[in-house]
């Protein structure tokens, strides 16, 4: 390919790195991608599970984020229906969070005196994951690069302490300092010999197999009598004590309700009886979870908040 | 007395920019109150001279008070107790009353004294220092904002709009020791996010503007919206184009930026294929950019940011920007070009799907109830049926268009691009755009006759529908926004000068529902009917019409929204006749008697019975005028009549000085009454005069 030599150490893969040893020079568990399918970083149970509950929790990692209705057969130079997010959470939210989010896009090139950098109000509410917070969309020269959001209920459960989460969107953000227009071109690695490979030559053709799966082939019968079988599965095992695996039933659930909208089997009224079904799977898990913890008293605590979160439980009983 | 200038300043993470405002002029409005409420009756004197600068951007709320005098004076407050005679005892010994009033009050028995019977304590209030009051003036003033959804942040209970990170609070030079939702008072504020890193001391209330200016923020909200303004506008001459500057929109922009740096950046031109209005919305709502036209006004392919920088590279801004807009416009042109394969008519199909409301059936349901409704109307006010119907029935079909999928402010606009492109007549195109108006309060009417037809038919659907069943608006209650529909339709009847009556046009609309039973209909056109004269209220108060003038029409309940306005502008001219106050105390008068004396209606007047001068005359006079104003009744000249009719006044003020209405005898008291009753008949012809204040 012809395009625009790329700054060294901005390839898609130095972008991760970097984010990686920043956040990890911060204080932060780097941790790996959870290995199923999930619609974003949010559901990774270093994330959804460590926001309940008065435990600290800081760590970062990428996460594959799967969205079968945005698949575009590889045709938009913008949209995927399989992506990266980096995402950084910190609980408590320290109080300069922002600053150490500002810190990060530093560490990756960008100079806040030449680019326009806003916090802009963005409020975000998850219907699945019974969950809420408020916050903003960073912007850089006018670009989302950002999600940015404090914590205050997760599966039905009030936040506290808060998680700040930090959401980036990697593809955006690398082509913004790539100077890319499309997300194909992207340099995701420069070999040593100077060569390079793209986002292209990694994904494109599974963007184009991918989503004529979930459009045309995923098959809608059998997906709803899978959603039914992990509602089940999840219930069982939360009758069993054991919220980790529940939980993890409860994003098979959640993915296959995905499938099924790519598939558009889902009329409008029933969409909401099925984002209720997970709704009501999460809260279980979320409070399986909380006492699963309770139940260890909650050693990543801090001793005060520890004594007041295991106080309070015991005259909720 | 002595005063000091106060300084409060709430440091943030950003704010949400259209809350800004509203935010800043509570916190303001609270704090003044605060603060009166402690000089209580003193505040008028004292705090007259008052100079208030309210402050507001991204990472702050600030208050500046000048000349604030810095103590509340000491005062007397009399508290009274029980009465006197049960403060002793027959022996003259103090009572339990007298005791626990005296302890109540932390009073010696020799401190009370007796006032009016009761026992009385004179309470000296000590003059307080105002810099210990202004802490929690301040924090209650920040616990009553009108804040949507409060947040908490880190390991705290603290609650606010977004984490708070300092606060400032100076009296004089001096700072004012406390702790507000988390964060110690200090002196140091913070300036912008990267032009600035360092904290700002401020040594006086009076230094703030220029510390922040210093430190590249523009405090001032006002301040900064009219550089913003300036900035659109020299950037607009730039490239020869004309500024579209949307208030809204620059005051959510002026809530996003400490230190505004308009930037110019362009588009291809291949984008200005698409409808503008797509464009703009897109600019505007996804990137917060100003538009611009040239002379023929048509949008050009520029758009101007307003960064939050003064860029080291200008260019990298702009460039950035520009990569943003440009895939948005794209999807917009996406859409355009891709929704125009498929024309209105095959969409409709699609509208069976779509649920407009469980009990109502669903869109496509709808489109056809309205179309068959259209048809109707086109018959009363003499538009196209044809059209009319044909409009309707494709109304709708641009909701499950792309465009409007994504930009549902252009529904309807939309429709009418396709229609064009399928080939549709123009005034059936028009009347698609035109469902929709009026939007707003004070917005333009439909224009064409179908147009007009198809805004009727489609509000009147909704709103006979949602009666059927059993929904109408309740309270705050109104998911339809049926209370909105009813002004537009009467706004349209008005303003258009449509001779329609609303018993008919509601019949109609009742009648095309399959939800709604033939016994009910009787019951629900009533409903709708009374419904909508009740929104006349609304309407009039909008024009600022009287009350009282609304009323006096109300009370006749025509059913014709024209007639009814008529009537109302007929009043009002009548109000401003010198004869107008003491004619509708007149008709009081003769509304009270005839209420208590029902005259028998099939009697005439006895002339032989009329004795007294003035009776004869009053007899006489009306009875002239009332076959003058025969014709002018018939020309449904109500300003005319009532101009006509104010010529009693004499002949009435005279009556009811000379004659006494109720006499013993029967007769001519019968007969009194029955000319009274013919005089109020006259006036009831237009309005129950005898309402108006």
């Amino acid at each position: 390919m012809t395009a625009t030599p790329v700054p060294k150490g901005t390839s898609f893969q130095d972008l991760i790195q970097r984010l990686q040893s920043y956040w990890s020079a911060h204080g932060c568990v780097v941790i790996q991608p959870l290995d199923m399918e999930v619609g974003a970083g949010t559901f990774h149970p270093a994330t959804f599970l460590r926001a309940i509950g008065p435990e600290s929790w800081k760590a970062a990692y990428v996460q594959p984020s799967r969205r079968p209705t945005d698949g575009r057969y590889g045709e938009n130079p913008n949209r995927l229906q399989h992506y990266y997010q980096f995402q950084t959470v910190l609980k408590p939210s320290p109080d300069n969070i922002q600053e150490l989010y500002l810190g990060s896009l530093e560490a990756l090139g960008v100079d806040p005196l030449v680019h326009d950098i806003r916090f802009v109000e963005d409020n975000w509410e998850s219907p699945t994951l019974g969950a809420w917070g408020l916050g903003w969309e960073v912007w850089l020269d006018g670009m989302e690069v950002s999600q940015f959001t404090y914590f205050q209920q997760v599966g039905g459960l009030e936040c506290y302490p808060v998680t700040g989460e930090l959401t980036y969107g990697l593809e955006r953000l690398a082509m913004y300092i790539q100077d890319v227009d499309s997300v194909y071109d992207l340099i995701w690695a420069v070999n040593p010999d100077g060569s390079t490979v793209t986002y292209g030559d990694v994904f494109h053709q599974n963007e184009i197999e991918q989503s004529t799966y979930n459009f045309e082939h995923a098959d809608v019968e059998h997906l709803f009598s899978t959603f039914d079988f992990h509602e089940r599965e999840c219930n069982k095992l939360l009758a069993a004590n054991l919220p980790l695996p529940a939980y993890e039933q409860t994003l098979k659930a959640s993915h296959t309700f995905n499938l099924l909208d790519a598939r558009k089997a889902i009329s409008v009224t029933e969409r909401q009886r099925f984002i209720l079904r997970v709704r009501t799977l999460t809260r279980g898990v979320a409070e399986a979870y909380l006492a699963s913890r309770a139940k260890l008293g909650f050693p990543l605590a801090e001793e005060n908040i520890r004594k007041e979160a295991l106080a309070a439980l015991e005259e909720n009983k | 007395m002595a005063t000091l200038d106060f300084l409060v300043e709430l440091g943030t993470a950003e704010l949400p920019p259209k809350s800004l405002q509203k935010l800043s002029k509570a916190f303001t409005a609270n704090v003044i109150d605060g603060i009166k409420a402690e000089f209580g009756r003193e505040a008028k004197t004292l705090l007259a001279d008052l100079q208030v600068n309210s402050y507001a951007s991204p990472r702050r709320l600030a208050i500046k008070i000048t000349g604030l005098v810095t103590e509340v004076p000491g005062s007397e407050n009399l508290v009274q107790g029980p009465p006197i005679k049960i403060c002793y005892d027959t022996d003259g010994n103090p009572t339990k009353a007298l005791l626990g009033f005296a302890k109540k009050n932390n009073a010696s028995i020799e401190d009370l004294s007796d006032i009016n019977g009761k026992i009385s304590y004179l309470q000296q209030l000590a003059a307080k220092p105002l810099e210990q009051l202004l802490p929690e003036i301040i924090n209650q003033s920040l616990a009553k904002l009108p804040i949507a959804k409060r947040m908490r942040w880190g390991a705290n209970r603290i609650e606010f709009v977004r984490p708070v990170q300092w606060l400032v609070m100076l009296f004089g030079d001096k700072v004012i020791d406390c702790t507000i939702l988390g964060v110690t008072a200090g002196n140091k504020s913070r300036g912008h996010r990267f032009h600035h890193r360092d904290d700002i001391v401020i040594n006086t209330p009076a230094d703030y503007e220029k510390a922040l200016e210093k430190a590249y923020v523009i405090a001032d909200f006002a301040k900064r919206k009219a550089i913003i303004n300036a900035q659109v506008i020299e950037q607009t001459n730039k490239i020869n184009g004309i500024p579209q500057i949307d208030d809204d929109l620059l005051d959510e922009v002026t809530g996003l930026n400490e230190w505004p740096v308009a930037l110019t950046g362009a588009f291809d031109v291949e984008f200005l294929s698409v409808p503008q209005e797509a464009l703009i919305l897109s600019m505007k709502e996804h990137q917060k950019y100003f538009h611009t036209v040239d002379s023929n006004n048509k949008l050009m392919p520029y758009f101007i940011t307003v960064s939050n920088i003064e860029s080291k590279d200008p260019a990298k801004v702009i460039s950035g920007n520009e990569k943003v807009i440009r895939p948005r416009l794209a999807d917009a042109k996406f859409f355009f070009e891709n929704d125009k394969k498929i024309s209105l008519e095959a969409r409709c199909e699609k509208l069976k799907n779509i649920v407009f409301q469980q009990q109502l059936g669903t869109v496509y349901e709808k489109s056809e109830r309205i179309s068959e409704l259209a048809g109707h109307i086109s018959n009363i006010i003499g538009s196209d049926p044809t059209k009319a119907a044909r409009a309707a029935l494709l109304a709708k079909a641009d909701l499950i268009t792309d465009m409007v999928f994504e930009f549902t402010d252009l529904q309807g606009l939309m429709g009418y691009h396709y229609a064009l492109n399928d080939g549709e007549d123009i005034e059936v195109a028009q009347a698609i755009n035109e469902q929709y108006l009026p939007k707003f309060a004070g917005d333009e009417l439909p224009e064409s006759k179908t147009g007009i037809t198809l805004a009727l038919a489609d509000r009147l659907d909704t709103l006979t529908g949602m009666f059927g069943i059993g929904q109408p608006p309740t309270g705050s209650k109104d998911p339809f926004a049926l209370r909105r529909a009813t002004l537009g339709v009467l706004r349209i009847i008005i303003e258009k000068n449509l001779d329609i009556d609303l018993k008919d046009l509601v019949s109609l609309a009742v009648k095309q529902h399959k939800a709604i039973a033939v016994d009910d209909r009787n019951s629900i056109i009533e409903q709708v009917v009374s419904f909508m004269l009740e929104r006349l209220r609304a309407y009039y108060e909008d024009r600022k019409v009287r009350i009282d003038t609304y009323l006096a029409v109300a009370k006749l309940a025509p059913t014709k929204p024209l007639d009814f306005d008529k009537r109302i502008n007929a009043v009002e001219h009548f109000r401003s006749l010198p004869a107008a106050n003491s004619l509708a105390a007149a008709n009081k008068r003769v509304s009270n008697i005839i209420d208590k004396q029902i005259p028998n209606a099939n009697q005439n007047i006895d002339t032989s019975l009329l004795t007294e001068a003035s009776e004869i005359a009053l007899h006489s006079q009306l009875t002239s005028l009332i076959e003058k104003l025969e014709p002018v009744f018939e020309a449904g000249d109500y300003q005319g009549a009532l101009t006509l009719l104010a010529a009693l006044q004499g002949p009435i003020d005279q009556f009811f000085a000379d004659v006494m209405v109720m006499v013993d005898d029967q007769k001519v008291q019968q007969n009194r009454i029955l000319l009274l009753s013919q005089l109020r008949q006259q006036f009831l012809k237009i309005a129950d005069i005898s309402l108006l204040n």
